[in-house]
Protein backbone atom coordinates (compact mmCIF):
# COMPACT_ATOMS: atom_id res chain seq x y z
CA UNK A 1 0.00 0.00 0.00
CA UNK A 2 1.14 2.87 -0.75
CA UNK A 3 0.83 5.76 1.78
CA UNK A 4 1.36 8.71 -1.28
CA UNK A 5 0.64 9.08 -4.47
CA UNK A 6 3.43 9.82 -6.87
CA UNK A 7 2.21 13.39 -7.53
CA UNK A 8 2.62 14.65 -3.88
CA UNK A 9 6.19 13.19 -4.19
CA UNK A 10 8.41 15.64 -2.03
CA UNK A 11 11.68 16.02 -2.19
CA UNK A 12 14.17 16.03 0.58
CA UNK A 13 18.09 16.35 1.17
CA UNK A 14 20.20 16.49 4.15
CA UNK A 15 20.82 20.28 5.33
CA UNK A 16 24.11 21.39 4.84
CA UNK A 17 26.32 22.27 7.99
CA UNK A 18 26.64 25.81 7.57
CA UNK A 19 23.31 26.75 6.69
CA UNK A 20 24.19 30.58 5.38
CA UNK A 21 25.88 29.45 1.75
CA UNK A 22 27.88 32.87 1.64
CA UNK A 23 29.56 31.85 5.07
CA UNK A 24 30.20 28.23 3.59
CA UNK A 25 31.37 28.88 0.25
CA UNK A 26 33.79 31.76 2.05
CA UNK A 27 34.96 29.42 4.52
CA UNK A 28 35.62 26.45 1.45
CA UNK A 29 37.17 29.39 -0.52
CA UNK A 30 40.09 30.53 2.52
CA UNK A 31 40.96 27.43 3.26
CA UNK A 32 41.63 26.63 -0.44
CA UNK A 33 43.57 29.75 -0.69
CA UNK A 34 45.74 29.21 2.94
CA UNK A 35 46.85 26.20 1.21
CA UNK A 36 48.30 27.88 -1.93
CA UNK A 37 50.14 30.17 0.05
CA UNK A 38 51.37 28.00 2.27
CA UNK A 39 52.21 25.60 -0.44
CA UNK A 40 53.77 28.33 -2.63
CA UNK A 41 55.47 30.56 0.39
CA UNK A 42 57.81 27.68 1.94
CA UNK A 43 59.81 27.68 -0.84
CA UNK A 44 60.71 24.15 -1.63
CA UNK A 45 63.97 24.09 -3.51
CA UNK A 46 63.73 21.29 -5.88
CA UNK A 47 67.98 21.51 -6.65
CA UNK A 48 68.68 20.70 -2.89
CA UNK A 49 66.51 17.44 -3.12
CA UNK A 50 68.12 16.56 -5.59
CA UNK A 51 71.91 16.98 -4.89
CA UNK A 52 70.67 14.81 -1.09
CA UNK A 53 69.48 12.16 -3.41
CA UNK A 54 73.42 10.82 -3.87
CA UNK A 55 74.30 11.75 -0.26
CA UNK A 56 71.14 9.72 1.01
CA UNK A 57 72.55 6.77 -1.48
CA UNK A 58 75.78 7.04 0.30
CA UNK A 59 74.61 6.70 3.66
CA UNK A 60 72.27 4.17 3.03
CA UNK A 61 75.11 2.00 1.02
CA UNK A 62 77.47 2.18 3.98
CA UNK A 63 74.20 1.65 6.56
CA UNK A 64 74.26 -1.77 5.36
CA UNK A 65 75.05 -4.23 6.35
CA UNK A 66 73.56 -3.44 9.61
CA UNK A 67 76.48 -3.49 12.45
CA UNK A 68 75.71 -5.91 15.26
CA UNK A 69 78.91 -6.43 16.97
CA UNK A 70 79.13 -3.77 19.37
CA UNK A 71 76.73 -5.63 21.75
CA UNK A 72 77.57 -4.72 24.94
CA UNK A 73 76.73 -0.55 23.83
CA UNK A 74 73.14 -1.79 22.09
CA UNK A 75 71.98 -3.83 25.10
CA UNK A 76 72.87 -1.11 27.80
CA UNK A 77 71.79 1.77 25.67
CA UNK A 78 67.85 -0.16 25.12
CA UNK A 79 68.02 -1.26 28.63
CA UNK A 80 68.67 1.81 29.95
CA UNK A 81 65.36 3.35 27.85
CA UNK A 82 63.04 0.75 28.83
CA UNK A 83 63.70 1.11 32.02
CA UNK A 84 63.37 5.28 32.34
CA UNK A 85 60.41 4.53 30.02
CA UNK A 86 58.75 1.96 32.42
CA UNK A 87 59.72 4.03 35.79
CA UNK A 88 58.60 7.27 33.95
CA UNK A 89 55.04 5.52 33.20
CA UNK A 90 54.21 4.01 36.73
CA UNK A 91 55.34 7.62 38.26
CA UNK A 92 53.61 9.35 35.40
CA UNK A 93 50.32 7.41 35.63
CA UNK A 94 50.12 7.58 39.36
CA UNK A 95 50.35 11.07 38.83
CA UNK A 96 47.83 11.16 36.18
CA UNK A 97 45.19 9.44 38.34
CA UNK A 98 45.53 12.25 40.42
CA UNK A 99 45.42 15.20 38.43
CA UNK A 100 42.76 13.59 36.20
CA UNK A 101 40.28 14.00 39.16
CA UNK A 102 41.93 17.17 40.25
CA UNK A 103 40.92 18.23 36.08
CA UNK A 104 37.57 16.99 36.02
CA UNK A 105 34.66 19.42 36.10
CA UNK A 106 32.11 17.08 37.84
CA UNK A 107 34.26 15.87 40.35
CA UNK A 108 35.47 18.90 41.97
CA UNK A 109 35.03 22.62 42.82
CA UNK A 110 35.79 25.09 40.04
CA UNK A 111 38.66 26.58 41.87
CA UNK A 112 39.97 22.70 42.08
CA UNK A 113 39.52 22.25 37.94
CA UNK A 114 40.98 25.30 36.90
CA UNK A 115 44.17 24.12 38.87
CA UNK A 116 44.34 20.81 37.97
CA UNK A 117 43.70 21.62 34.14
CA UNK A 118 45.91 24.68 34.41
CA UNK A 119 48.71 21.91 35.07
CA UNK A 120 48.02 18.90 32.64
CA UNK A 121 48.05 22.13 29.67
CA UNK A 122 51.36 23.04 30.95
CA UNK A 123 52.29 19.79 30.94
CA UNK A 124 50.93 19.29 26.98
CA UNK A 125 52.13 22.61 25.99
CA UNK A 126 56.09 21.52 25.26
CA UNK A 127 57.07 18.61 22.90
CA UNK A 128 59.42 16.28 25.02
CA UNK A 129 62.72 17.14 23.57
CA UNK A 130 61.92 20.64 24.94
CA UNK A 131 61.47 19.38 28.47
CA UNK A 132 64.32 16.59 28.29
CA UNK A 133 66.42 19.64 27.26
CA UNK A 134 65.40 21.85 30.60
CA UNK A 135 65.79 18.86 32.84
CA UNK A 136 68.81 17.93 31.42
CA UNK A 137 70.07 21.48 32.14
CA UNK A 138 68.63 21.12 35.45
CA UNK A 139 69.90 17.64 36.58
CA UNK A 140 72.43 17.13 34.34
CA UNK A 141 72.83 14.02 31.59
CA UNK A 142 71.92 10.91 32.29
CA UNK A 143 68.44 8.48 32.79
CA UNK A 144 66.73 11.34 35.48
CA UNK A 145 66.56 13.93 33.42
CA UNK A 146 64.89 11.29 30.30
CA UNK A 147 62.44 9.83 33.56
CA UNK A 148 61.55 13.48 34.68
CA UNK A 149 60.76 14.81 30.99
CA UNK A 150 58.75 11.63 30.68
CA UNK A 151 56.63 11.75 33.68
CA UNK A 152 55.89 15.55 32.32
CA UNK A 153 55.01 13.66 29.24
CA UNK A 154 52.17 11.23 30.60
CA UNK A 155 51.16 13.80 32.70
CA UNK A 156 50.15 15.99 29.93
CA UNK A 157 48.64 13.12 27.84
CA UNK A 158 47.08 10.61 30.52
CA UNK A 159 45.80 13.49 32.59
CA UNK A 160 44.02 14.66 30.13
CA UNK A 161 42.22 11.94 28.90
CA UNK A 162 41.60 10.57 32.37
CA UNK A 163 40.11 13.93 33.36
CA UNK A 164 37.54 13.88 30.25
CA UNK A 165 36.74 10.01 31.03
CA UNK A 166 35.65 11.39 34.33
CA UNK A 167 33.65 13.69 32.99
CA UNK A 168 31.94 11.38 31.06
CA UNK A 169 30.85 9.11 33.18
CA UNK A 170 27.37 8.33 34.28
CA UNK A 171 26.13 10.98 36.74
CA UNK A 172 23.12 8.57 38.32
CA UNK A 173 25.62 5.72 39.58
CA UNK A 174 27.26 9.12 41.61
CA UNK A 175 24.16 10.08 42.46
CA UNK A 176 23.36 6.80 44.18
CA UNK A 177 26.40 6.06 45.58
CA UNK A 178 25.65 9.83 47.25
CA UNK A 179 22.63 8.05 48.39
CA UNK A 180 23.52 5.85 50.44
CA UNK A 181 25.87 8.32 52.66
CA UNK A 182 29.02 7.64 51.16
CA UNK A 183 31.43 10.50 51.43
CA UNK A 184 34.04 12.41 48.41
CA UNK A 185 36.73 9.14 48.51
CA UNK A 186 33.75 6.49 48.82
CA UNK A 187 32.15 7.97 45.75
CA UNK A 188 35.66 8.18 43.81
CA UNK A 189 35.98 4.06 44.83
CA UNK A 190 32.92 3.01 43.92
CA UNK A 191 31.54 5.32 41.12
CA UNK A 192 34.27 6.99 39.56
CA UNK A 193 37.39 4.33 39.34
CA UNK A 194 35.29 1.48 38.42
CA UNK A 195 33.82 3.28 35.32
CA UNK A 196 36.85 4.78 34.07
CA UNK A 197 38.74 1.82 35.11
CA UNK A 198 39.19 -0.29 31.70
CA UNK A 199 40.09 3.18 29.91
CA UNK A 200 42.61 3.96 32.64
CA UNK A 201 44.53 0.68 32.19
CA UNK A 202 44.16 0.80 28.35
CA UNK A 203 45.28 4.68 28.49
CA UNK A 204 48.55 3.17 30.97
CA UNK A 205 49.20 0.39 28.30
CA UNK A 206 49.27 2.87 25.82
CA UNK A 207 51.59 5.34 27.32
CA UNK A 208 54.24 2.67 28.04
CA UNK A 209 54.50 2.26 24.62
CA UNK A 210 54.55 5.71 23.93
CA UNK A 211 57.41 6.54 26.43
CA UNK A 212 59.31 3.25 24.73
CA UNK A 213 59.28 5.63 21.51
CA UNK A 214 60.12 8.64 23.35
CA UNK A 215 62.56 7.49 25.18
CA UNK A 216 65.08 7.08 22.23
CA UNK A 217 64.01 10.57 21.04
CA UNK A 218 64.63 12.63 24.32
CA UNK A 219 68.18 10.49 24.90
CA UNK A 220 69.49 12.28 21.64
CA UNK A 221 69.78 15.55 24.01
CA UNK A 222 71.14 13.98 26.17
CA UNK A 223 68.51 12.21 28.74
CA UNK A 224 69.78 8.95 28.82
CA UNK A 225 69.07 5.85 27.26
CA UNK A 226 69.66 4.30 23.65
CA UNK A 227 69.29 7.97 22.04
CA UNK A 228 72.49 9.27 23.11
CA UNK A 229 74.22 5.94 21.81
CA UNK A 230 72.51 6.90 18.39
CA UNK A 231 73.41 10.43 18.10
CA UNK A 232 77.21 8.99 18.86
CA UNK A 233 76.91 6.33 16.29
CA UNK A 234 75.84 9.29 13.54
CA UNK A 235 78.57 11.80 14.31
CA UNK A 236 81.28 9.01 14.11
CA UNK A 237 80.14 7.92 10.97
CA UNK A 238 79.23 4.52 12.02
CA UNK A 239 75.87 4.63 10.04
CA UNK A 240 76.15 0.67 10.37
CA UNK A 241 75.82 0.41 13.86
CA UNK A 242 73.12 3.11 13.59
CA UNK A 243 71.44 0.94 11.58
CA UNK A 244 71.49 -1.95 13.65
CA UNK A 245 70.37 0.46 16.51
CA UNK A 246 67.26 1.31 14.39
CA UNK A 247 66.16 -2.10 13.55
CA UNK A 248 66.44 -3.29 17.33
CA UNK A 249 64.19 -0.21 17.92
CA UNK A 250 61.53 -1.35 15.47
CA UNK A 251 61.83 -4.56 16.93
CA UNK A 252 60.62 -3.29 20.32
CA UNK A 253 58.32 -1.08 19.41
CA UNK A 254 56.15 -3.73 17.18
CA UNK A 255 56.86 -6.45 20.05
CA UNK A 256 54.93 -3.36 22.46
CA UNK A 257 52.97 -2.56 19.98
CA UNK A 258 51.19 -6.71 19.50
CA UNK A 259 51.52 -7.06 23.77
CA UNK A 260 49.71 -3.98 24.10
CA UNK A 261 47.27 -4.79 21.92
CA UNK A 262 46.44 -8.17 23.29
CA UNK A 263 46.41 -6.90 26.86
CA UNK A 264 43.98 -4.17 25.54
CA UNK A 265 41.58 -6.94 23.97
CA UNK A 266 41.65 -8.61 27.07
CA UNK A 267 39.79 -5.74 28.65
CA UNK A 268 36.16 -4.57 28.75
CA UNK B 1 8.76 7.86 61.49
CA UNK B 2 7.60 11.12 60.82
CA UNK B 3 8.90 13.14 57.62
CA UNK B 4 7.33 16.84 57.40
CA UNK B 5 7.53 19.25 54.73
CA UNK B 6 7.09 22.62 55.05
CA UNK B 7 6.68 25.37 52.46
CA UNK B 8 9.33 23.75 50.31
CA UNK B 9 10.82 26.06 47.16
CA UNK B 10 12.69 24.95 44.61
CA UNK B 11 14.24 26.71 41.88
CA UNK B 12 17.55 25.79 39.69
CA UNK B 13 19.61 28.58 38.95
CA UNK B 14 17.17 31.55 37.30
CA UNK B 15 14.60 29.43 35.98
CA UNK B 16 10.93 28.83 37.92
CA UNK B 17 9.96 27.39 41.01
CA UNK B 18 9.71 23.80 40.32
CA UNK B 19 8.73 23.50 44.05
CA UNK B 20 6.56 25.98 45.35
CA UNK B 21 5.69 26.47 49.15
CA UNK B 22 5.17 22.76 49.28
CA UNK B 23 3.45 20.97 52.46
CA UNK B 24 3.29 17.60 52.45
CA UNK B 25 3.25 14.95 56.18
CA UNK B 26 3.73 11.56 56.30
CA UNK B 27 3.41 9.38 59.35
CA UNK B 28 3.99 5.24 60.12
CA UNK B 29 4.47 3.16 57.38
CA UNK B 30 2.69 2.24 53.99
CA UNK B 31 3.06 3.47 50.11
CA UNK B 32 2.52 6.81 49.14
CA UNK B 33 2.24 7.40 45.40
CA UNK B 34 3.49 10.67 43.95
CA UNK B 35 1.63 11.41 40.69
CA UNK B 36 1.97 14.09 38.06
CA UNK B 37 2.94 14.91 34.75
CA UNK B 38 6.64 15.13 33.39
CA UNK B 39 8.19 18.54 34.85
CA UNK B 40 5.99 18.37 37.87
CA UNK B 41 8.60 18.31 40.21
CA UNK B 42 8.04 14.93 41.31
CA UNK B 43 11.96 13.59 41.27
CA UNK B 44 13.08 17.28 42.47
CA UNK B 45 10.49 17.09 45.61
CA UNK B 46 12.51 13.19 46.67
CA UNK B 47 16.08 14.24 46.08
CA UNK B 48 15.06 17.46 48.55
CA UNK B 49 14.58 14.88 51.03
CA UNK B 50 17.79 13.24 50.85
CA UNK B 51 19.51 16.74 50.26
CA UNK B 52 20.92 15.08 46.47
CA UNK B 53 18.92 18.21 45.51
CA UNK B 54 19.13 21.38 47.42
CA UNK B 55 16.12 23.11 48.39
CA UNK B 56 15.44 26.33 47.85
CA UNK B 57 13.72 27.35 51.36
CA UNK B 58 11.41 25.93 53.35
CA UNK B 59 12.12 23.11 56.35
CA UNK B 60 12.50 19.92 55.82
CA UNK B 61 12.22 17.49 59.35
CA UNK B 62 12.79 13.32 59.77
CA UNK B 63 11.34 12.42 63.04
CA UNK B 64 12.06 16.26 64.56
CA UNK B 65 15.37 17.03 62.90
CA UNK B 66 15.26 19.36 60.64
CA UNK B 67 17.74 18.71 57.62
CA UNK B 68 17.92 21.28 55.54
CA UNK B 69 20.66 22.49 57.42
CA UNK B 70 22.67 19.83 57.47
CA UNK B 71 26.66 19.60 56.53
CA UNK B 72 29.37 17.27 56.22
CA UNK B 73 29.51 14.39 58.34
CA UNK B 74 25.84 14.94 59.57
CA UNK B 75 24.43 15.04 56.31
CA UNK B 76 26.02 11.98 55.23
CA UNK B 77 24.20 10.42 58.88
CA UNK B 78 20.88 11.49 57.11
CA UNK B 79 21.68 10.22 53.43
CA UNK B 80 22.31 6.62 55.08
CA UNK B 81 18.87 6.45 56.79
CA UNK B 82 17.01 7.06 53.72
CA UNK B 83 16.82 4.52 50.63
CA UNK B 84 16.85 5.51 47.07
CA UNK B 85 15.60 3.64 44.51
CA UNK B 86 16.28 4.82 41.07
CA UNK B 87 14.19 4.54 37.49
CA UNK B 88 17.62 3.47 35.86
CA UNK B 89 18.87 1.50 38.54
CA UNK B 90 21.90 3.13 38.64
CA UNK B 91 23.63 0.47 40.02
CA UNK B 92 27.40 0.14 39.54
CA UNK B 93 27.59 -1.70 36.41
CA UNK B 94 31.12 -2.77 36.45
CA UNK B 95 31.10 -4.27 40.15
CA UNK B 96 29.69 -7.76 41.39
CA UNK B 97 26.01 -7.92 42.49
CA UNK B 98 27.51 -8.75 45.90
CA UNK B 99 29.45 -4.84 45.92
CA UNK B 100 26.50 -3.02 44.88
CA UNK B 101 24.88 -4.69 47.88
CA UNK B 102 27.24 -4.18 49.98
CA UNK B 103 27.70 -0.28 49.09
CA UNK B 104 24.54 -0.09 51.08
CA UNK B 105 26.56 0.13 54.10
CA UNK B 106 29.44 3.04 53.04
CA UNK B 107 27.75 5.18 55.20
CA UNK B 108 28.34 3.14 57.64
CA UNK B 109 32.16 1.47 56.86
CA UNK B 110 35.32 3.41 57.00
CA UNK B 111 36.83 4.37 53.80
CA UNK B 112 39.35 1.62 53.94
CA UNK B 113 36.88 -1.37 54.72
CA UNK B 114 35.24 0.13 51.81
CA UNK B 115 37.87 -0.13 49.41
CA UNK B 116 39.11 -3.23 50.42
CA UNK B 117 35.71 -4.84 50.09
CA UNK B 118 36.46 -5.86 53.95
CA UNK B 119 32.51 -5.24 55.38
CA UNK B 120 31.89 -6.38 58.43
CA UNK B 121 30.01 -10.20 59.23
CA UNK B 122 26.93 -8.54 60.08
CA UNK B 123 26.74 -6.56 56.68
CA UNK B 124 27.39 -9.61 54.68
CA UNK B 125 25.24 -11.65 56.63
CA UNK B 126 22.39 -9.40 56.01
CA UNK B 127 23.32 -9.03 52.30
CA UNK B 128 23.00 -12.93 51.83
CA UNK B 129 19.76 -12.78 53.33
CA UNK B 130 18.21 -9.85 51.25
CA UNK B 131 19.48 -11.34 48.41
CA UNK B 132 17.95 -14.88 49.02
CA UNK B 133 14.45 -12.68 49.67
CA UNK B 134 14.51 -11.32 46.18
CA UNK B 135 15.66 -14.75 44.59
CA UNK B 136 19.05 -13.53 43.69
CA UNK B 137 21.29 -15.75 46.02
CA UNK B 138 22.68 -16.99 42.92
CA UNK B 139 23.78 -13.94 40.85
CA UNK B 140 26.35 -13.12 43.87
CA UNK B 141 29.37 -12.05 41.50
CA UNK B 142 27.76 -11.50 38.49
CA UNK B 143 28.62 -8.34 37.38
CA UNK B 144 25.91 -6.22 37.69
CA UNK B 145 25.25 -5.19 34.10
CA UNK B 146 24.87 -8.92 33.23
CA UNK B 147 21.37 -9.14 34.64
CA UNK B 148 18.11 -8.37 33.52
CA UNK B 149 15.96 -5.13 34.31
CA UNK B 150 13.77 -6.36 37.02
CA UNK B 151 16.81 -8.36 38.53
CA UNK B 152 18.84 -5.01 38.78
CA UNK B 153 15.94 -3.01 40.13
CA UNK B 154 15.81 -5.92 42.96
CA UNK B 155 19.55 -5.38 43.07
CA UNK B 156 18.52 -1.78 43.52
CA UNK B 157 15.98 -2.41 46.27
CA UNK B 158 18.36 -4.48 48.08
CA UNK B 159 21.26 -1.95 48.42
CA UNK B 160 18.30 0.78 49.70
CA UNK B 161 17.17 -1.90 52.35
CA UNK B 162 20.91 -2.75 52.98
CA UNK B 163 21.07 1.15 54.67
CA UNK B 164 18.61 0.05 57.15
CA UNK B 165 16.67 3.18 56.09
CA UNK B 166 13.83 4.79 57.87
CA UNK B 167 12.07 5.78 54.94
CA UNK B 168 12.26 4.61 50.99
CA UNK B 169 12.43 6.72 48.37
CA UNK B 170 11.41 5.32 45.04
CA UNK B 171 12.28 7.25 41.58
CA UNK B 172 9.78 5.92 39.20
CA UNK B 173 11.20 2.45 39.89
CA UNK B 174 9.47 0.87 37.64
CA UNK B 175 9.66 3.52 34.46
CA UNK B 176 12.36 1.24 32.84
CA UNK B 177 10.87 -2.09 33.15
CA UNK B 178 8.19 -3.98 31.01
CA UNK B 179 4.35 -4.51 32.77
CA UNK B 180 5.06 -7.84 34.00
CA UNK B 181 8.31 -6.98 35.88
CA UNK B 182 6.87 -3.69 36.66
CA UNK B 183 4.19 -5.12 38.83
CA UNK B 184 7.25 -7.52 39.90
CA UNK B 185 8.93 -4.70 41.92
CA UNK B 186 5.92 -3.10 43.34
CA UNK B 187 4.60 -6.47 44.91
CA UNK B 188 8.18 -6.56 45.87
CA UNK B 189 7.95 -2.82 47.58
CA UNK B 190 4.57 -3.55 49.10
CA UNK B 191 5.74 -6.87 50.50
CA UNK B 192 8.89 -5.10 52.11
CA UNK B 193 7.03 -2.16 53.14
CA UNK B 194 4.58 -4.39 55.18
CA UNK B 195 7.18 -6.16 56.69
CA UNK B 196 9.06 -3.72 57.96
CA UNK B 197 6.97 -1.54 58.64
CA UNK B 198 8.54 0.94 56.31
CA UNK B 199 7.16 4.13 54.50
CA UNK B 200 7.71 4.67 51.04
CA UNK B 201 7.66 8.24 48.76
CA UNK B 202 6.67 6.54 45.23
CA UNK B 203 7.33 8.67 41.81
CA UNK B 204 4.87 7.31 39.43
CA UNK B 205 3.75 7.59 36.05
CA UNK B 206 1.17 4.35 35.86
CA UNK B 207 -1.86 6.06 37.81
CA UNK B 208 -3.50 2.26 37.37
CA UNK B 209 -0.85 1.24 39.49
CA UNK B 210 -0.62 3.66 41.66
CA UNK B 211 -3.97 3.17 42.61
CA UNK B 212 -3.09 -0.54 43.16
CA UNK B 213 -0.41 -0.28 45.50
CA UNK B 214 -0.98 2.69 47.28
CA UNK B 215 -2.27 3.95 50.44
CA UNK B 216 -2.71 7.23 50.24
CA UNK B 217 -2.02 9.07 46.23
CA UNK B 218 -0.17 13.05 46.37
CA UNK B 219 -1.34 14.43 43.15
CA UNK B 220 1.17 17.18 42.23
CA UNK B 221 1.08 19.66 39.48
CA UNK B 222 3.63 22.64 38.45
CA UNK B 223 5.39 22.05 41.92
CA UNK B 224 2.21 21.96 43.76
CA UNK B 225 -0.09 19.14 46.08
CA UNK B 226 -3.59 19.46 44.12
CA UNK B 227 -4.78 16.69 45.75
CA UNK B 228 -3.97 14.36 48.17
CA UNK B 229 -6.44 11.50 49.53
CA UNK B 230 -6.37 7.56 49.18
CA UNK B 231 -7.13 5.38 46.05
CA UNK B 232 -10.37 5.77 46.34
CA UNK B 233 -10.90 9.15 46.15
CA UNK B 234 -9.01 9.56 42.96
CA UNK B 235 -11.90 10.09 40.52
CA UNK B 236 -11.79 11.53 36.82
CA UNK B 237 -12.32 15.02 37.58
CA UNK B 238 -9.38 14.99 40.17
CA UNK B 239 -6.80 13.19 37.89
CA UNK B 240 -8.48 15.84 34.79
CA UNK B 241 -7.08 18.69 37.13
CA UNK B 242 -3.99 16.80 37.82
CA UNK B 243 -3.01 15.82 34.14
CA UNK B 244 -5.19 18.25 31.93
CA UNK B 245 -2.96 20.91 30.09
CA UNK B 246 0.24 20.77 32.04
CA UNK B 247 3.44 21.66 30.07
CA UNK B 248 5.68 18.81 30.57
CA UNK B 249 2.91 16.57 28.83
CA UNK B 250 4.05 18.28 25.48
CA UNK B 251 3.00 17.92 22.20
CA UNK B 252 3.53 13.48 21.70
CA UNK B 253 0.53 13.42 24.11
CA UNK B 254 -1.48 15.40 22.47
CA UNK B 255 -0.79 13.89 18.98
CA UNK B 256 -3.63 11.60 17.40
CA UNK B 257 -2.94 9.26 14.79
CA UNK B 258 -4.17 10.97 10.93
CA UNK B 259 -6.27 7.89 9.71
CA UNK B 260 -5.43 5.98 6.72
CA UNK B 261 -7.44 7.88 4.44
CA UNK B 262 -6.23 11.35 5.51
CA UNK B 263 -2.75 10.40 5.10
CA UNK B 264 -3.28 8.70 1.58
CA UNK B 265 -4.53 12.30 0.46
CA UNK B 266 -1.98 14.12 2.47
CA UNK B 267 -0.83 16.94 -0.17
CA UNK B 268 -4.81 17.75 0.59
CA UNK B 269 -4.35 18.49 3.90
CA UNK B 270 -1.34 20.41 3.05
CA UNK B 271 -3.42 22.38 0.92
CA UNK B 272 -6.01 22.93 3.07
CA UNK B 273 -4.08 23.75 6.11
CA UNK B 274 -2.47 26.55 3.80
CA UNK B 275 -4.99 28.22 2.38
Amino acid sequence: MSVASPAARRTWRRPPAIANPYLRYGLYGLIAAYLVWAVTSLQVSWERVVQGIPRAVTIFGRALPPDFSRRSLLVDGFVESIQIAIIATFLGVLLSVVLGILAARNVVPRAVYLVGRAIIAVARSFHPVIVAIIFVKAVGFGPIAGILTLIVYSIGFVGKLMAEAIEEIDPGQVEAVRATGGGFLKVLAYAVFPQVLPRQVGLSIYQLDSNLRASAIVGIVGAGGIGGTLTNAFKRFDYDFAFAILIVMIAIILVSEALSGRIRKGLT
Amino acid sequence: MILDIQKLSKRYGRGELVLKDLDLHIEGSGITAIIGSSGAGKSTLLRCVNRLVEPTSGSITLDGVELTALKGAELRNLRRQVGMIFQNFNLIDRLSVMENVLSGRLGYVSFFQAASRRYPQDDIDRAFALLERVGLQDFVNKRADTLSGGQRQRVGVVRALMQEPKLLLADEPTASLDPKTSVQILDLLSDIASELGLPVLLNIHNVSQARQFAQRIVGLRFGTIIFDGTPADLDEEALDRIYEGTAGTGDEDDWTPVPAAAAAAAPAVAEDRSA
